[in-house]
């Protein structure tokens, strides 16, 4: 009984590791660094991490948990309630629908795939972001973020990659 | 047998299919309607918010402590090797400043005989409330930061939040740990200004840039890069005269202004209690009075009532010495 209890749990707690993960690196996304500059540009690695378990491992990161990962970052980065949230469910929706294209591909395929869908992450979020705000949001510092996120996807995937085989299995 | 769980499985597959894809639109829809709700500024979204970020305090509070030693570290680093060029920096700086001082001294003199001739009443000295910045500037769709003090030591809206060289933004969020202050530059910022040298008034407004954009200056202002810029307290939330920043840029695409807060070095924030509204006969003694019932005990908080006084006279030749040089 105990045995199969612990078992249990033990597959439990590595199911939840994705989204652990992903919350520990929103939170440390939010920390203040005072490197010059480098508050501005920060990578989003909640948009990676959406991304690599939307194409590896879609089950253990379903809508749900997305959308309260989203919420969490909209709300601990202080964006306007649900932005991040709906952002983060367009890459998982678009990323799904693709799993086929980068499952099996060399990594630049899973990259380049990255790089076009957050992308679209960022235009989304700049459009819904402009709206809000009912202003034109005109800062270099959106393409600066988008550029920076997708240069630094392999190092977020290589975190992923040990997750995954490690924690996950 | 065997045929019943695979039956059962082709049943179950498009049902359990069509309601993955229910429950991804209805998720859509959500953030779309806590998007609109939180525009609307729904009580529930904004307390739920704030509980929310209470909860996550601790562990910013823990992790933004290694951050910040880093920080230093790295910092002390660069000092030592520059350490030469800083002292020649640092002695010209002090003759300067020794200038500076005489002629502050004659002005603090000057000014107070003039107060005294024109029975000048001060305005209500401030309380300080101390905090650490727990999270960094928010990226470039947002700018605000998180302060690890909140309602319990007597933070509330509308709080002007300074650094030590200047102004930083507004407190728009109050939990019971935690503040959230709009920086200037934020895009939903809009802070009523005077350009200090010519009183013109303006409003500064954020673009998510580091230069804010100074608009509806008056038709015939005489405004020239260099020109100091201060709060001009209208509208009643923000006292008048906290420095912001310095005039940089004059084009077609606006007045810019730089902050002088340094950003990167934004570890310490003040945030100013004048309580202008509300305030009954004498607003300094409540204020007096309210200084000792804070709860002091849980955080590294600072209540400090400094004298006014002495904060003008250190604030006025370093804002001066911006626009006009050395004497």
């Amino acid at each position: 009984m105990t045995p199969g209890f612990v078992h249990r749990l033990d597959g439990w707690a590595r199911h939840m590791m994705p989204a652990v993960t992903t919350l520990i690196l929103a939170l440390l996304n939010v920390i203040p660094l005072g490197l010059p500059a480098l508050s501005d540009v920060m990578p989003v690695i909640t948009m990676m991490a959406v991304f690599y378990w939307s194409v590896y491992r879609p089950d253990l990161l379903p809508p749900v948990v997305v959308f309260m990962l989203g919420l969490a970052q909209d709300i601990l980065v202080g964006n306007p309630t649900g932005l991040m949230a709906l952002t983060l469910l367009a890459v998982h929706g678009v990323t799904v629908t693709q799993r086929p294209v980068f499952l099996g591909k060399p990594f630049f395929v899973a990259w380049l795939g990255f790089t076009v869908i957050s992308a679209g992450g960022f235009a989304l979020m700049w459009l819904l972001t402009c709206i809000l705000a009912t202003e034109l949001l005109l800062t270099p510092a959106v393409i600066f973020q988008f550029l920076m996120t997708a240069a630094s996807f392999p190092i977020g995937a290589w975190v992923f990659v040990r997750v995954h085989r490690y924690l996950v299995r | 047998m065997a045929s019943r769980p695979v039956s059962f499985t082709r049943v179950a597959q498009p049902v359990r299919s069509l309601w993955h894809r229910f429950a991804y639109v209805a998720l859509v829809f959500a953030a779309f309607g806590l998007m609109l709700l939180g525009k609307a500024d729904v009580v529930i979204v904004e307390r739920t918010r704030v509980a929310v970020t209470d909860a996550m305090v601790p562990i910013l509070e823990v992790l933004s402590e290694p951050a910040g030693s880093m920080t230093r570290a790295l910092d002390r680093v660069a000092e030592l090797r520059d350490l030469q060029g800083e002292v020649e920096r640092l002695k010209l700086e002090n003759t300067q400043l020794r200038q500076w001082q005489h002629v502050a001294t004659g002005l603090q003199a000057e000014n107070q005989a003039l107060k005294r001739l024109t029975h000048f009443v001060a305005p209500p000295t401030p309380r300080v409330i101390s905090g650490r910045a727990i999270s960094n500037a928010g990226g470039p769709f947002v700018r605000s930061i998180l302060v690890n003090v909140g309602a319990r030591q007597g933070a509330r809206r509308g709080l002007a939040a300074v650094s030590g060289s200047g102004f930083v933004g507004v407190v728009v969020e109050v939990g019971d740990h935690h503040s959230r202050v709009l920086l200037m530059t934020d895009l939903n910022s809009q802070i009523p200004v005077t350009v200090q040298t010519t009183r013109d008034p303006g409003v500064l407004s954020g673009d998510n840039s580091n230069r804010p954009r100074l608009l509806f200056l008056p038709q015939n202002a005489h405004v020239s890069t260099g020109d100091p810029v201060v709060t001009s307290g209208e509208g009643g939330v923000l006292p008048a005269g906290l420095p912001v920043g310095v005039i940089t840029a004059i084009s077609d695409s606006g007045v810019h202004v730089k902050p002088i807060v340094d950003w990167e070095r934004l570890e310490y924030v003040q945030f100013l209690d004048y309580r202008i509204e509300g305030a009954s006969n004498s607003p300094v003694s409540e204020a007096r009075q309210v200084t000792p019932a804070a709860p002091l005990k849980a955080l590294p908080v600072q209540v400090v009532t400094p004298v006014i006084s002495e904060t003008s006279a250190e604030a006025a030749p370093v804002v001066g010495a911006e626009g006009s040089g050395s004497p």
